[in-house]
C-alpha cells in the first residue's frame, strides 16, 4: 500500500469514528473535539508534515480531502502546516492572517498553544494575550488573537498559497459528500409515486453538480500534484488556478444540493448544511476566487496573449 | 461517482508539440485566428500539408497510411492546431470520425480504399446523421436504402450535413430494413460519392453568415453495394461506438479559445483587475477541462469506453465556450463600445484597418465571430440536455 493510500485510510478510520453528525453540532455549540484531538496526536497525523516526516507534502494534502469529506471540526491543515513552519509539534497550533498588529481568522484560536499569522511579508509567531472568539458561517471558530510578535518565521514556501490549497482539497472532499448525499436522497425521496430521481429536471441538476464537483476534483488533485512537479513559478498558478475554479464549483453545487434536498435539508438536523455551510466559507478563506483570479491574471497578462496557450498546454 | 485519474502526457510529445508549433509559425499565412472553432476554416491546401507531415490518421495502422501513434500524440497535434486557430475543418470528420468508423468496422477493400486519401489530408468526409425529423433521437431516421440489383437505392434527405458541399464522401445512416419494435435494428451506414453520385446538395446559410452546413436529398440515387460500412444492420452500433471519442477532444472546450487570447493581447501588460480575474477565470476553467479531457484521452488509450466521462467533458466543455465570450464583454466595457466590425457589414466583418489604432479591435471581430457560432456549440455531436441525461444514467438516476 502506498504512503498516500495508508494515510488516506488511517483518516478516514478516525474520522468516522469522531466526526459524527453530535461530533459537529458539540463543535459548533463551542465544545472543542479534545477526543478527537487526542487521537490524532497519538496516530501522529500532526506531524505528518514537518520537515523530517519523509512523507511527500501531495501525500499530507490528499488526507485534507479526506477531511474536507468528513467536516472535521479541527483545522487539520493549519494544525499540520503550522507544526511544518515552525519545525516542531509541541501543542495545539493554529494560523490565521495577520491584520497588524492580530492574527484574525484563527480557527480555534481561543484554544491554540500557538498561533501564526501569515501575510506578505511571511509568517510572524505570536503570543496570545487576549482572544476575541468568532465564527464563520459554517459555525467553525474563527478567532481575533491579539499578543505580542514572538518571532517572524523563515519559511521558503509560500504560505498563503500553500494554506489556499488545504482549502481547495477540503472542498473537494465536500464537494464530493454533498453529490453523494443528494444522490442518495434523490434515490430514496419519493414523490409523485417514484423517487424524485426519476426526474429529468432533478437527474439534469444533478448532472450538472456531478460535472462541477468532477471539474473541482480533478483541480483539486492537479494543484496538489504541482507540490511535486510544478516549478516555482507554476506552483502558485496552479493552486490560483485551482482555488478559483473549485471556489466557483462550491457555489454550483451547494445550490443545487439544496434544491434537491428540499426543506429537510434546509433544517439543523440534518446533516447536509455542515457541508454545504463549510463550501460557502473555505471559498473566501485565503484569498476568495476574485483574489486568486486576479493574481493567476496578472501573471498571465504579464507574460503576454501569445504565451498564455503554452502555459494552459502542460504535459501534467 | 465519475472519476477523471491524474494522467500525464508522455514525454514524447513534447518535441511533437515544438514541431507542430514551428510548422505553424511557418504556416503563419494559412492561419486565420479569427477564432478556434474546428468547423471553420475549410482549406485543402492546408490538410494535404499536414496530410505530407503525417499529423492525419495519426493513431491508424501504417498499412492505411496511419502513423500508429498514441492518443497522446494526436492530441497533442489536435490541440494545437486549435488553440493557434488553424484551418483544419476540410479533414476534421475524416480524421477524427469517419476514418475510424471504416478502421474498425469497414471492409478491407473499403479500408484500402478511402483510408490512404484522408491521411493525405486530399479526401474529405461530412457526417449524414441527421435529418428534418432526426435530431436526438436519431434512430428515427427515415432515409431509406433498399437493394436494386447490384446496389443500394437510396432515398431520403440528410440536415447539416457540414461541408457536404465541398467534400468527397458522406457516411449516411439509412434504414436499410422495416422499422421493428428493435428500433435500433435495421440501420446501416452507406458510403457516398458526394461529387459523383446524383445527391442534390444545398448550402444553408447559418446565423453566423456563413454557408458550411447543407440539405442533401436523396431521390433515388444508386450507389454500388460494396459502399455499405462493414455489415448490413450494424449502423446503431457504427454511430454509438466511437462517442467517447468524438466528445471528449480539445475541440469541446476550444472553441472559443481565441476570446481569451485576444482579450489578454488587448488588455496588456498590466490589465485592469477586472480584466486580470477574466484572465484568471477562464484559464482555471481551461486548465480543469483540458486535464479532463486528456484523462479520457488515457481511458481510451487503455482500451476503456469512457462514454460517460466524454459526455461530462463535452457538457461542461460546450458551457463554458459559452461562457466565456458573455464574460469576457462584461470585464471589458469599453471593449465593445466602438461597434464598427459589429455594425459596419455584419459579425463576420474584416477588422477596419482605418481603425487599427484601437486596441480592442481584433479582440472586437473575434469576440462577435464567436458569439455567433455559439449557439451551435451545445448543440452540435449531442446537445446539452441529451448529455446531460448521459450523466444521469452514468450516476445511475436511469
Amino acid at each position: 500500500m502506498s504512503t498516500r493510500q495508508l494515510l488516506i485510510e488511517t483518516a478516514e478510520k478516525i474520522f468516522t469514528d469522531h466526526t459524527d453528525k453530535q461530533a459537529l453540532d458539540a463543535a459548533e455549540a463551542g465544545q472543542f473535539p479534545e477526543a478527537l484531538w487526542r487521537i490524532l496526536e497519538a496516530n501522529g497525523l500532526h506531524e505528518m508534515a514537518l520537515p523530517n516526516s519523509g512523507i511527500a507534502l501531495a501525500d499530507v494534502f490528499a488526507v485534507f480531502k479526506v477531511a474536507g469529506r468528513f467536516a472535521v471540526p479541527l483545522p487539520l491543515p493549519e494544525l499540520i502546516l503550522g507544526n511544518r513552519w515552525r519545525g516542531a509539534s509541541d501543542g495545539f497550533v493554529s494560523v490565521g492572517l495577520f491584520q497588524d498588529p492580530d492574527a484574525v481568522a484563527v480557527p480555534w484560536g481561543r484554544r491554540a498553544d500557538r498561533v501564526l499569522a501569515v501575510s506578505a511579508e511571511g509568517l510572524r509567531e505570536l503570543k496570545a494575550d487576549t482572544v476575541i472568539a468568532g465564527t464563520n458561517i459554517a459555525g467553525e471558530p474563527r478567532d481575533r488573537v491579539s499578543g505580542s510578535e514572538l518571532q517572524l518565521l523563515n519559511s521558503e514556501e509560500d504560505p498563503l498559497a500553500l494554506l489556499a490549497l488545504a482549502r481547495v482539497l477540503q472542498m473537494a472532499g465536500g464537494l464530493e459528500r454533498t453529490l453523494e448525499l443528494s444522490l442518495r436522497y434523490a434515490t430514496e425521496r419519493e414523490q409523485f409515486g417514484r423517487p424524485i430521481a426519476g426526474f429529468q429536471a432533478i437527474q439534469h441538476n444533478l448532472a450538472i453538480m456531478a460535472a462541477e464537483t468532477a471539474a473541482a476534483i480533478r483541480s483539486a488533485d492537479a494543484a496538489a500534484d504541482a507540490l511535486n512537479n510544478a516549478d516555482p513559478y507554476r506552483l502558485p498558478l496552479e493552486i490560483a488556478a485551482a482555488k478559483a475554479r473549485v471556489g466557483e464549483a462550491c457555489g454550483v453545487v451547494a445550490e443545487v444540493a439544496h434544491q434537491v434536498h428540499g426543506a429537510m435539508g434546509f433544517t439543523y438536523e440534518h446533516e447536509l448544511h455542515h457541508v454545504t455551510r463549510r463550501l460557502w466559507a473555505w471559498r473566501d478563506e485565503f484569498g476568495g476566487e476574485s483574489y486568486w483570479q486576479q493574481r493567476l491574471g496578472s501573471a498571465l497578462a504579464a507574460a503576454g496573449g501569445d504565451a498564455l496557450w503554452s502555459f494552459i498546454a502542460s504535459r501534467d | 461517482m465519475l472519476r477523471f485519474e491524474p494522467t500525464s502526457l508522455p514525454e514524447n510529445t513534447e518535441p511533437l508539440r515544438q514541431e507542430v508549433r514551428d510548422f505553424l509559425s511557418r504556416e503563419g499565412a494559412h492561419l486565420q485566428s479569427r477564432n478556434s472553432d474546428f468547423t471553420t476554416g475549410h482549406d485543402p491546401a492546408f490538410s494535404a500539408k499536414l496530410g505530407a507531415k503525417g499529423w492525419i490518421g495519426m493513431t491508424w495502422p501504417e498499412a492505411v497510411g496511419g502513423g500508429e501513434c498514441s492518443f497522446f500524440e494526436r492530441y497533442v497535434v489536435t490541440e494545437e492546431l486549435l488553440a493557434a486557430g488553424a484551418p483544419v475543418a476540410a479533414h476534421w470528420i475524416a480524421d477524427r470520425q469517419s476514418g475510424p468508423l471504416l478502421l474498425r468496422f469497414g471492409t478491407q477493400a473499403q479500408k484500402q480504399q478511402y483510408l490512404p486519401g484522408i491521411t493525405r489530408g486530399e479526401s474529405y468526409f461530412s457526417i449524414g446523421m441527421s435529418e428534418p425529423n432526426s435530431g436526438s433521437d436519431l434512430a428515427s431516421v427515415r432515409t431509406t436504402a433498399r437493394r436494386e440489383g447490384d446496389g443500394w437505392l437510396i432515398n431520403g434527405t440528410k440536415l447539416w450535413s457540414t461541408d457536404a458541399h465541398r467534400n468527397h464522401y458522406m457516411v449516411a445512416l439509412v434504414r436499410t430494413e422495416a422499422p421493428s419494435d428493435n428500433r435500433h435494428a435495421g440501420l446501416s451506414q452507406i458510403l457516398v460519392d458526394l461529387r459523383n453520385d446524383s445527391a442534390q446538395i444545398r448550402p444553408i446559410k447559418n446565423m453566423a453568415g456563413g454557408e458550411d452546413f447543407n440539405e442533401v436529398v436523396f431521390e433515388d440515387v444508386l450507389v454500388p453495394a460494396d459502399r455499405v460500412v462493414g455489415e448490413p444492420g450494424n449502423g446503431w452500433q457504427q454511430v454509438t461506438s466511437e462517442l467517447a471519442y468524438e466528445r471528449s477532444g480539445p475541440e469541446r472546450f476550444l472553441s472559443a479559445f481565441r476570446v481569451l487570447v485576444e482579450f489578454v493581447r488587448a488588455a496588456g501588460k498590466r490589465p485592469s483587475p477586472t480584466e486580470a480575474a477574466l484572465i484568471g477565470r477562464a484559464t482555471a476553467h481551461l486548465l480543469a477541462l483540458r486535464r479532463m479531457s486528456i484523462s479520457v484521452a488515457g481511458m481510451l488509450q487503455a482500451g476503456q469506453s469512457p462514454d460517460v466521462e466524454a459526455a461530462l467533458v463535452k457538457a461542461l466543455g460546450n458551457d463554458f465556450e459559452k461562457l466565456l465570450p458573455e464574460m469576457a464583454r462584461l470585464a471589458a466595457p469599453d471593449a465593445l463600445a466602438a461597434p464598427d466590425a459589429l455594425a459596419s457589414s455584419g459579425a463576420l466583418a474584416v477588422p477596419d484597418p482605418v481603425t487599427s489604432d484601437d486596441r480592442w479591435q481584433t479582440f472586437r471581430a473575434t469576440f462577435a465571430d464567436t458569439l455567433l457560432l455559439s449557439p451551435s456549440f451545445t448543440i452540435r455531436g449531442g446537445t446539452r440536455e441529451i448529455l446531460r441525461g448521459v450523466i444521469a444514467r452514468g450516476l445511475g438516476l436511469r
